[in-house]
């Protein structure tokens, strides 16, 4: 319990000293900014992201059958995260004309490719497991 | 239509036991990624109490790719995690008690801060690293370094609160189910263990497919780098001659490198008097702050050479300007160790080849273990102060 009274307190600390920083370092126009994507953040999170998340859920349950929902679970925290992260190069939102040297590779191309390589091995893998899946019940009616 | 509440959510992945797992490797790192940051703004401060060192030259190529690597590690891990206790955003505050309300108006409020926060941090990181700043006023600077105390404080206290559930669950079996919400109990398409490997492959996947930007064996492997590495001379630019608005006084035939002492120009020297200095050949590498690094055969003169052919000692700071009219980084200071240290060039050629105007040309400087931001490019003068 001690221990987790000081814990506490060092990161109660630790946070206000970082709130110290943000607030006396810049003017108001500034930090009213940052507020605003402190919100922003949080609301695509919550209810943007969570809710497609919820939707293809939802989705999945119906559209999916039985065999594909495991690696298509996988496929979506696997793929999609990378998606989200591949995000600014994907715009090419930072590209310059004077600068070739930056965000110079074939970023859409890429993405196509992972999606058609993601798509055929949830295929593939739903294949194997109905065709296991049926083979087992097979052999139980037998 | 109702509110949404806890008990709405039946799948049995959204549980403590996910959310310790994923959280432990979370934690971690974004744990590495504040520490990296602290030495990339301790490596940026103009003149620290302690020095940073000069050596190992690799040394700020290693902590800021493990920055940027550590932080899009964290991007899926995040994720995972708040999908796994996202119910508890719907849980009701009981308002009624004294004592309780205030400490779950504590706990709440440090979750929000938490959240809040790391969404900024990774956010803000992952497109600074790609060069994209679509916020229009604040600094991202010290943006990031004062929210990265904030959010590593509320980490910690969050940590205290939760610390015997995450030691329980973590004990236990992870399809064990002492602390899940009571309605918790669909089976998901995927178990409990197969949730958080998805999570850590996902994390693994997302610094592969974006690292080859600072570690160049996985360049062929990284579809998602920033840079591919090429560039004049195997190394990338990040700031353009043009885009500094130097041409004209770079590439102009006139150039001399001013030596300023106590703001009175003691002495100039042209390309050819900075060739006829002993040149020196260093392999240091370009490490950004943006988290590319590239390295590269620099060729040129010892800065110490440079100020001693004009009678200085070493034995003091260097200021060091840039032909760049404007920018936060058109001056920057090289400390009297840095400036002593045999690696310290006032560069001339890359890979053998005079420096391209986007590197620098008519000369720049390399130093080793050393921001990129701080490798004076288009390099006007070299000031010491008495």
């Amino acid at each position: 319990m001690i221990a987790r009274v000081l814990l506490g307190t060092a990161g109660a600390l630790v946070a206000a000293y970082g709130a110290f920083l943000a607030l006396t370092r810049q003017e108001t126009g500034q930090l009213v900014e940052v507020a605003v994507w402190l919100a922003a953040g949080v609301l695509v999170h919550d209810v943007l992201l969570s809710g497609a998340l919820l939707l293809a859920g939802l989705a999945g349950r119906r559209l999916v059958p039985p065999s594909w929902r495991t690696p298509a679970t996988v496929a979506l925290v696997v793929w999609g995260s990378l998606t989200l992260v591949a995000v600014p190069v994907l715009g090419r939102f930072g590209a310059r004309a004077d600068n070739p040297t930056l965000l110079d590779r074939p970023y859409a191309a890429s993405w196509l490719v992972l999606l058609v390589a993601t798509v055929t091995v949830v295929v593939l893998v739903g294949l194997v497991r109905r065709r296991s899946a049926t083979a087992s019940t097979g052999r139980r009616a037998d | 239509m109702k509110a949404p509440a806890p008990e709405h959510f039946g799948s049995r992945l959204r549980s403590p036991a996910v959310a310790a797992r994923v959280g432990v490797w979370l934690g971690l790192s974004f744990g590495v990624c504040f520490l990296t940051g602290l030495v990339s703004h301790w490596a940026q401060a103009p003149s620290p109490t302690v020095p940073f060192p000069t050596s190992p030259a690799w040394g700020y190529r290693l902590t800021q790719g493990l920055h940027v690597s550590t932080g899009m590690a964290a991007i899926p891990l995040l994720l995972v995690k708040l999908w796994s206790v996202y119910p508890r955003l719907f849980e009701r505050v009981d308002l009624t008690g004294g004592r309780r309300l205030v400490l779950t108006v504590l706990e709440r409020g440090s979750i929000a801060v938490l959240v809040a926060s790391a969404i900024f941090q990774l956010v803000t990181g992952l497109l600074n690293a790609a060069q994209w700043y679509p916020w229009t006023a604040f600094s991202f600077r010290s943006t990031h370094y004062a929210l990265a105390w904030v959010a590593i404080g509320a980490l910690l206290v969050h940590v205290a609160v939760k610390l015997p559930v995450i030691r329980d669950v973590i004990a236990r079996d992870i399809d064990e189910t002492q602390h899940d919400r009571p309605t918790a109990v669909e089976t998901g398409p995927v178990s409990r263990r197969g949730l958080v490997r998805s999570a850590l492959a996902a994390s693994g996947v997302a610094v592969l497919a974006t690292a080859g930007s600072t570690v160049p064996v996985l360049r062929s492997v990284s579809p998602f780098g920033v840079r591919s590495g090429d560039g004049p001379g195997g190394v990338p630019i990040n700031k353009s001659a043009r885009a500094a608005g130097v041409v004209d006084r770079a590439s102009d035939a006139a150039y001399r490198l001013r030596i300023v002492v106590d703001g009175t120009e003691v002495a100039s020297l042209g390309l050819e008097d900075l060739r006829a200095l002993p040149q020196r050949t260093e392999v240091l590498p370009i490490a950004c702050v943006e988290g590319w690094s590239a390295s590269g055969t620099w060729g040129g003169v010892r800065v110490s050479d440079v100020l001693a052919a004009t009678g200085l000692a070493t034995d003091r700071d260097v200021g060091v300007m840039s032909l760049q009219r404007k920018g936060a980084f058109r001056r920057t200071v090289l400390p009297a160790h840095f400036a002593a240290d045999d690696r310290t060039l006032l560069a001339l050629d890359l890979a053998g080849e005079p420096l391209d105007l986007d590197h620098g040309f008519p000369c720049r400087i390399i130093a080793p273990n050393r921001p990129g931001v701080l490798q004076t490019k288009w390099v006007a003068s070299l000031e010491v102060s008495t």
